[in-house]
């Protein structure tokens, strides 16, 4: 086993070889990876926030689902308190109608038999007349007997 | 199972397997030889003459090269003849194509990077520089320097996958090649000490650069120097920190080499029992005995090959760090 120039051979090609490595390889690759080591530092961390945020939203969305429960609640009482009023109200209402329309009825009807009551009494004055005339003008005279039959007449009227 | 089949003794199988594929100079006048194949003398010289060399009556074919030029080594003699400029061009290739695999993996995964997509492919890449970035933030904590990282990647995966060529099987890809013409051929870079050297000189000469760029050069010659004794010992010093300061590269080198080697060499002794025939009872045997022990010895050589390339690249971040450190009086 003899050293010779194979040594001075074996030294050019280490040392290209490291030359290499060191200028085209390692660099390339370390920051690649510190790139990426980086790029999951930031993911960590862009992650753990969004978690935050969701929770936070979360929280915010019962608040808000709580408030429109309320709302809700507030909005459907006060409608049953104005269904309520209305439905009362008509009710007063119909109430009231009905007693003006049968109000209003009953003096039509006593109107009526107040008419009736005069054509009535018209008719029969006048049948009555028309008869005496008759009978009277065969005896007496009509004048003579008028102020009996207005007597009469004012009786029946009572 | 090589040393049956091409007629060698199982201490030439050793040695064959042991020996890289050199490519260097050779003078002229040189005499080459080369291993001839065959049963029989006749069969031999025709190999020789099939190739037009002479037949040197016993096992090799001879040349006599008559003019200097680059040559294959075909064994030891051309190895020493080559002297230093001489090339591994197994362990360069190997270690280069290996390399390139590496870089190939993690520069494709770097490309095609997917921030909430990754393929299994990158999710290993990322671990990976998540470990190596690990390690070294844990333990290179003296200065910044954006080279210490993809340095340590480097040298870990580099290392690693030279190392795991030493789980493939010793005659799975050298036996096909000897049949190809290649005469030798060792798969793991990192059983070559020229491999194991150069990446710990490398280290090594960072080492230095770094120590003197960040205590200045006086601050280094003091380190050296008034360490551990105090100025009144200096020459203890200086032999104390020099002797430390050269272990450093000696120590990184020679375990990597040594650690894989060794192992080389055991996959080696066992692949030697399997290579003795099946007709006995007791080659059977053998057989049974070394496949068996040739598995555990891979299971074990796993941890191995992981542990040897992470304690390369630990220790190179050690020694950055070391280097890095301001110089103290203590």
């Amino acid at each position: 086993m003899n050293l010779n120039a194979t040594l001075l051979g074996q030294m050019i090609a280490f040392g290209l070889f490291v030359w290499f490595c060191w200028k085209f390889v390692w660099p390339p690759l370390l920051a690649a990876m510190e790139e990426r080591a980086e790029k999951i530092e930031q993911g960590l961390k862009d992650s753990e926030e969004s978690a935050k945020k969701i929770l936070d939203a979360e929280e915010q969305s019962k608040k808000m689902l709580a408030e429109a429960k309320k709302e809700a609640k507030k909005i459907m009482d006060n409608a049953k308190n104005q269904s309520e009023k209305i439905v009362e109200e008509s009710k007063n209402k119909a109430t009231e109608e009905k007693d003006r329309i049968v109000g209003s009825a009953q003096s039509e009807i006593e109107k009526e038999v107040v008419n009736a009551k005069k054509t009535l009494e018209k008719d029969f004055a006048s049948s009555v007349m028309s008869a005496v005339k008759k009978i009277v003008a065969k005896e007496v005279s009509m004048s003579s007997y008028q102020d009996t039959v207005d007597k009469s007449l004012d009786d029946f009227r009572k | 199972m090589a040393s049956e089949s091409s007629g060698r003794t199982f201490q030439e199988y050793l040695e064959h397997h042991l020996q890289n594929l050199v490519y260097g100079p050779l003078p002229a006048g040189h005499e080459r030889k080369l291993y001839s194949k065959g049963e029989d003398e006749a069969t031999k010289e025709a190999y020789c003459q099939e190739k037009n060399l002479d037949y040197d009556g016993e096992k090799y074919c001879k040349e006599t090269l008559t003019e200097d030029g680059w040559y294959l080594a075909n064994n030891k003699t051309d190895v020493e003849a080559m002297g230093f400029w001489a090339f591994h061009i197994d362990t360069m290739f190997f270690s280069v194509l290996l390399g390139g695999i590496f870089l190939f993996i993690f520069s494709g995964a770097a490309r095609s990077f997917s921030l909430d997509k990754p393929t299994k492919l990158q999710l290993f890449v990322e671990m990976m520089i998540d470990f190596i970035n690990g390690v070294v933030k844990g333990t290179f904590k003296a200065a910044q320097n954006s080279l210490i990282a993809p340095m340590a990647l480097t040298i870990f995966f580099w290392v690693l996958l030279m190392n795991v060529m030493d789980l493939v099987p010793v005659d799975l890809i050298p036996y096909p090649a000897e049949v190809l013409g290649i005469p030798y051929l060792k798969v793991v870079p990192t059983t070559d000490l020229n491999l194991t050297a150069a990446l710990a000189l490398s280290v090594f000469i960072l080492y230095l650069f770094y120590s003197v760029k960040s205590k200045g050069f006086i601050g280094f010659i003091k380190s050296i120097s008034l360490h551990p004794f105090g100025p009144w010992m200096l020459p203890a010093n200086l032999f104390i920190e020099i002797i430390d300061l050269i272990a450093k590269p000696l120590s990184l080198a020679l375990r990597l080499y040594g650690n894989l080697y060794a192992g080389e060499m055991i996959f080696l002794l066992i692949a030697g029992m399997v290579s003795i025939n099946l007709t006995s009872f007791a080659g059977l045997g053998l057989n049974l005995a070394g496949i068996t022990l040739s598995l555990i010895w891979a299971i074990f050589h796993i941890l191995i090959v992981v542990l040897q390339a992470f304690i390369f690249m630990m220790l190179t971040v050690v020694y950055m760090n070391m280097a890095h450190e301001k110089f103290e009086q203590h």
